[in-house]
């Protein structure tokens, strides 16, 4: 996750209001529906490009100029690639999938938990945890990245899906955005709940959480997206076979197979499509998650 | 009755503080460890190796690995950076490019984005309800797809003998085109690499979508009755855009900016899968020479001072930023 600025926060608080659905009718914008018609044929083309690739055969590929639908559509590629034992798909998938799922967790834990304590509780050194918080955020992961994994390397954890999950439990930026969600949860809510003799780890969990249940499931949705889309610490972290994730083994695997693009594109397909559709469908969070906090 | 029942169940106050302080006594403490031990304790080493001619090979002092066999060059490493000469080593003119190549990727994306991001978005908006919600989606896809992934795809667009790119101009040309646009250093428009182009095109690509549903959630929250005034005023569309919605905008598309700015600033997924630095240092930018210096050829001090600089960069950005961003606005 790439954050390094506080003033997103901005962001949300201009972006707060609900939008305005008050509309007027206009029917007569044709030349705005072709141009937009126009702008998504583009746009789409590099995808089409791969998945039309992705069907032809190993000989039509390697056709100059090249064809655009496939002239014989072979299902062959997807199955080399299902078939090679060097490419244990479900194995990789596993991997990306307990990386991002043990990053979301942690992440929407630490960072619910924190923040509803930065909102509204007061103790010493609060000022100075928050500033340096904060200013962690300013700080580009690049500078954090060597120390990083030589700590990892210190530690055994490097080429241990560990690795990726242990440093990566508590975000700033997530504490930051959390605070500012928890700091409208009404006060005299969790002092009548105090009132009612609830523990404070039991107003946490019953009160706090699903008060903060949309920033979760928004929060939940980004995180789980970069953490599944991650290259660059991955790649450093992660440098046997065994234990890579999904956007590391796609460049391994393309590297490997550079004369052969009818594979990788199918490789591509393989490891792009599924869960593209997972987070298109739960797109409404994440287009919501980057309007209210300019995450990026 | 109740009412004096509850009074009696209500916790003493002595109880209720000494509860939160336990509660935090349990949270706070884990937490600063944790955070000091993963975040500041990286922070703070990356600075100091800044200063040191450090490898991960040699095996140096009993702290952290620094001093004896990777001794401390106070600011060598940054003078090293100084050295314009012709005959600098290698490392320095490589840190040069990459600084340069950084700059004008930054600055030649954020226009570009910018000039299509917002229209796109201003003709997204006037659009009918049902399909405005079908193109937001279908611009934003790629921000959603893993940039590893974009990186190959464009690969196959730009392929010298396969790619569709050469395809269709060879259409349009009438013969076989074979550029290589993500490998001929000799290709070279208005000073600018063309596989450096080819690059910023790829990102661009991916990147759009982000900024898109950024401008079209600020253009639906600004109040349709200011536009409606200027109309009732007699305005065309084109002025309320210009007049009414464009200056409403503002604070959003100079904080879109930076945030642009700042993320081209350390742009490594598509470029390193791509081009990978090249041809002939083309497209090398500071990630590419951070990675390649620190875990390709083990010179972890000279890396973490060049990533210094990346930072200090990023920093000079952020604070131009809260200067522009501290304009006033409301309506």
């Amino acid at each position: 996750m790439n954050v390094t600025t506080s003033n997103r926060l901005r962001l949300s608080e201009q972006l707060e209001e609900e939008p305005k659905l008050i509309h007027r009718s206009r029917q007569g914008h044709w030349a705005a529906y072709l141009m937009l018609t126009l702008a998504s044929v583009v746009a789409a083309l590099p995808f089409i490009w791969m998945v039309f690739g992705s069907f032809k055969s190993g000989r039509e590929i390697r056709q100059v100029p090249p064809t655009f639908f496939p002239e014989e559509f072979t299902l062959e590629n997807y199955q080399t690639i299902l078939n090679d034992k060097d490419l244990p798909l479900g194995l990789f998938y596993r991997n990306s999938a307990i990386i991002a799922f043990a990053n979301v967790v942690t992440v929407l834990f630490t960072s619910s938990l924190v923040g509803y304590i930065f909102a509204k509780f007061e103790f010493k050194s609060k000022k100075i945890l928050f500033w340096f918080i904060l200013a962690t955020m300013m700080l580009p992961f690049q500078v954090r990245m060597i120390p990083g994994y030589l700590i990892l390397a210190k530690l055994g954890l490097i080429n241990n899906l560990w690795g990726l999950i242990i440093p990566s439990a508590v975000d700033a930026f997530g504490i930051f955005l959390f605070r500012q969600f928890a700091l409208s949860v009404p006060n005299e809510l969790l002092d009548a709940a105090r009132v009612d003799g609830a523990s404070e780890f039991r107003i946490y969990r019953s009160i706090v959480l699903p008060e903060l249940g949309p920033a979760l499931a928004t929060f939940g949705m980004l995180s789980f997206m970069f953490s599944w889309n991650a290259y660059l610490w991955p790649l450093i972290i992660l440098t046997e076979q065994n234990v890579r994730t999904l956007p590391i083994i796609l460049t391994w695997y393309s590297n490997q197979h550079g004369s052969q693009p009818h594979l990788t594109m199918a490789a591509s397909v393989l490891v792009i499509a599924p869960v593209l559709l997972v987070f298109m469908l739960t797109q409404r969070w994440i287009v919501k998650g980057i309007t209210l906090t300019g995450i990026k | 009755m109740t009412s004096s029942k509850r009074l009696f169940r209500f916790p003493r106050r002595e109880t209720r503080d000494s509860a939160k302080h336990t509660f935090l006594g349990l949270t706070v403490p884990p937490l600063v460890l944790y955070m000091g031990f993963w975040t500041l304790f990286p922070m703070v080493w990356g600075f100091l190796l800044a200063f040191f001619d450090y490898s991960a090979r040699r095996t140096g002092s009993t702290f952290l690995g620094l001093g004896e066999d990777n001794p401390f060059v106070a600011l060598q490493n940054f003078g090293e950076m100084l050295n314009f000469a012709e005959d600098a080593p290698l490392i320095v003119r490589q840190f040069h490019i990459s600084v340069k190549t950084t700059l004008l990727f930054a600055f030649l994306i954020l226009p570009l984005n910018l000039l299509i991001t917002l229209p796109l978005a201003a003709l997204i908006e006037s659009v009918h309800e049902r399909v405005k919600g079908v193109f937001r989606t279908f611009f934003f896809l790629p921000v959603l797809a893993p940039s590893v992934g974009v990186a190959i795809m464009w690969g196959y667009l730009y392929h010298p003998q396969r790619g569709l790119l050469n395809a269709i101009i060879g259409a349009v040309a009438g013969k076989l085109t074979a550029i290589n646009w993500t490998g001929d250093q000799s290709l070279v428009l208005m000073g600018i690499p063309v596989a450096l182009i080819a690059v910023i095109v790829a990102y661009l690509w991916q990147d759009l979508g982000y900024n898109l549903v950024i401008f079209i959630a600020a253009l639906q929250s600004i109040p349709e009755s200011l536009r409606e005034a200027a109309r009732i005023d007699g305005a065309s569309d084109w002025q309320v855009f210009w007049h009414v919605t464009l200056p409403l905008l503002r604070p959003t598309i100079l904080l879109a900016a930076m945030l642009t700015m700042i993320s081209s600033f350390q742009v490594f997924d598509i470029i390193q899968v791509l081009t990978n630095g090249g041809p002939n240092e083309q497209t090398r930018v500071m990630t590419i020479d951070i990675y390649n210096n620190a875990f390709r050829f083990q010179n972890m001090g000279w890396a973490s001072a060049v990533s210094v600089v990346l930072f200090l960069l990023v920093l000079v950005i952020s604070l131009v930023q809260n200067r522009l961003l501290k304009t006033e606005w409301e309506y």
